[in-house]
């Protein structure tokens, strides 16, 4: 069970009271693949950061089964500058695996990322595109129960993003992890949740169910139809370069 | 390293001695305060033939080493167990940020009184020079570490032991070097106020001695000897290094600059 109750969070910034997360009540099937939508700055981070435990709510409650393994893909990438790419995917399985299974899963996460051939390279070798790749690949490598990933896939190219994100449909449905993704994406989060979360200023706004088979295509008339009336209920009419669409507004 | 690279730095210290030996020749120094460049070679031979230039490197370079050695063994797990522990930092840190500001050289009568007139006395001016580089650079860099790195080991369900070891430790490495580069250099420099007092042997001894025979080129073949040798040692701390860890070569180059 993955699950937040009436959660909140609160950052103290200059002196004043932020509220990066209001009152959010949501519940992450076992096994489910979720996406999460909303522009920047509307506490998808914060949520996300709730759900692996890196921050506890400032009221409200995170439910989370303490057995599961979780995996995070963070929003940077996050490597380790001393290890290379393979040692980075490694290093959430040393001292648990064995050597051989280690290196199995290594070389099975960076070839699903496409990454073989930069397995020596350090960090600062590689691209930012590369280095977010390799994050991804130990975030696959742990086969976690619970897959959190925040905007896993904007740092990439449109070709690399879309064959990494039928990579982790089929990893999702292959090993029936629990997967929340949050992305800014509005078509990203159409092709990938079975659920959509709409969130705006720290509230969730929506959650439509997306009752189409994967893999999905960006083409098809259904997931069109579908990412222009969230991207309508999301934007609101608003003047999309409007900050005050992030404020706090009480309802 | 290249050779293109060596070539710079031997023009300059070729350029420096010319002018050196224009100045001797052409009258504007005096031969006593500044010897030619050609006397203090032969200074520097004859000191080589005797055997005492050996023994005297020998002696100090043993001093040096040991002492950087002594200060690196103390300040590594002292950066590490005041980085850990609150406790130990409300005791240690004002009693350490104390002696830090005493000059080494001011505290030597109260070596030669605790630690006598031998060895342990010039080991102690030696650590008393180079522990503090070493000691804050591992500090510092410990203190620096990113903290989304260690969010990192957190979710992947990491011990803080195993945090320490395999997030903290490498993180503080660029500038555990830089530190360790400092405090090889001010362990050279110590040299020859370690050797000041009762010495019989070793190059700080070898230029106070002559400076007591009014030898001048043998207090300047000792300088450029202490120099060279300091050079020398960086030089190969630094191959080592970048041998050990390739990632931290960037970092050492700005280190340089
Ligand atoms: N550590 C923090 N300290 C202060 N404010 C923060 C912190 N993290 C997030 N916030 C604030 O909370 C809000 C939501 O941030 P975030 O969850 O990162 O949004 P998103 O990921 O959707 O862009 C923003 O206003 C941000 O400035
Ligand atoms: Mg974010």
């Amino acid at each position: 069970m993955l699950e937040l109750i009436d959660a909140s969070r609160q950052y103290d910034v200059a002196g004043r009271a932020v509220r990066a997360l209001d009152g959010v009540s949501e519940r992450f099937p076992a096994g489910s693949i979720t996406t999460v939508v909303g522009r920047s700055g509307c506490g998808k981070t914060t949520l996300l950061r709730l759900l692996a435990g890196l921050t506890d709510p400032s009221s409200g409650e995170v439910r989370r089964d303490a057995a599961r393994s979780i995996g995070v893909v963070f929003q940077e990438a996050r490597l380790m500058p001393w290890l290379d790419a393979a040692a980075n995917v490694a290093f959430p399985l040393k001292g648990r695996l064995g050597r051989a299974e280690i290196a199995a899963r290594v070389d099975e996460a960076l070839t699903l990322v496409g990454l073989t051939d930069a397995r020596r390279a350090l960090p600062a070798q590689l691209s930012g595109g590369m280095a977010q790749r390799v994050a991804i690949a130990r975030a696959l490598a742990q086969r976690p129960d619970i897959l959190l990933l925040d905007e896993p896939f904007s740092a990439l190219d449109a070709f690399t993003r879309r064959s990494l994100q039928r990579v982790l449909v089929d990893i999702w449905r292959r090993r029936r992890s629990t997967v929340v993704l949050v992305t800014h994406d509005v078509e990203e989060a159409v092709l990938l949740g079975e659920s959509v979360v709409e969130m705006e200023a720290g509230r969730v706004v929506g959650r439509v169910a997306v009752d189409l088979p994967f893999p999905r295509e960006a083409t098809d008339p259904a997931v069109v139809d579908l990412r222009r009336r969230i991207l309508a209920r999301l934007v609101g009419g608003a003047d999309p370069f409007n900050p005050q669409v992030c404020s706090r507004r009480k309802p | 390293m290249p050779a293109r690279r060596l070539l710079a730095p031997t023009a300059v210290f070729a350029s420096v001695a010319l002018i050196w030996w224009l100045a001797g020749r052409a009258g504007w120094t005096n031969a006593y305060l500044l010897p030619a460049p050609s006397t203090v070679a032969a200074a520097l031979s004859d000191l080589a033939a005797s055997g005492a230039l050996l023994k005297h490197t020998l002696i100090s370079l043993q001093r040096v080493l040991l002492g950087f050695a002594l200060s690196v063994a103390l300040a590594l797990p002292l950066a590490v167990l005041l980085s850990a522990s609150r406790p130990a930092r409300v005791v240690l840190d004002p009693l350490l940020e104390f002696v830090r500001q005493v000059p080494p050289l001011a505290l030597i009568p109260l070596l030669i009184l605790w630690l006598g007139i031998g060895e342990a006395q010039k080991l102690g001016i030696i650590v008393l020079a180079s522990f503090f580089p070493v000691f804050l650079g591992f500090r510092g860099g410990i203190a620096g570490v990113d903290p989304k790195l260690i969010e990192v080991g957190r979710v992947a369900g990491l011990t803080r032991r195993d945090i320490l070891t395999r997030i903290v430790l490498p993180s503080a490495l660029p500038e555990l070097v830089v530190g360790l580069r400092i405090s090889l250099g001010y362990s050279w420099r110590a040299l020859v106020g370690a050797e000041l007092i009762a010495s019989s042997a070793g190059l700080g001894y070898m230029i106070i001695d002559a400076e007591n025979l009014a030898r001048t080129d043998i207090v300047l073949a000792g300088i450029l000897v202490i120099g060279a040798i300091g050079l020398l040692s960086d030089l190969v701390l630094r191959l080592a290094v970048t041998r050990a860890f390739p990632w931290l070569s960037a970092d050492l180059e700005a280190a340089r600059a």
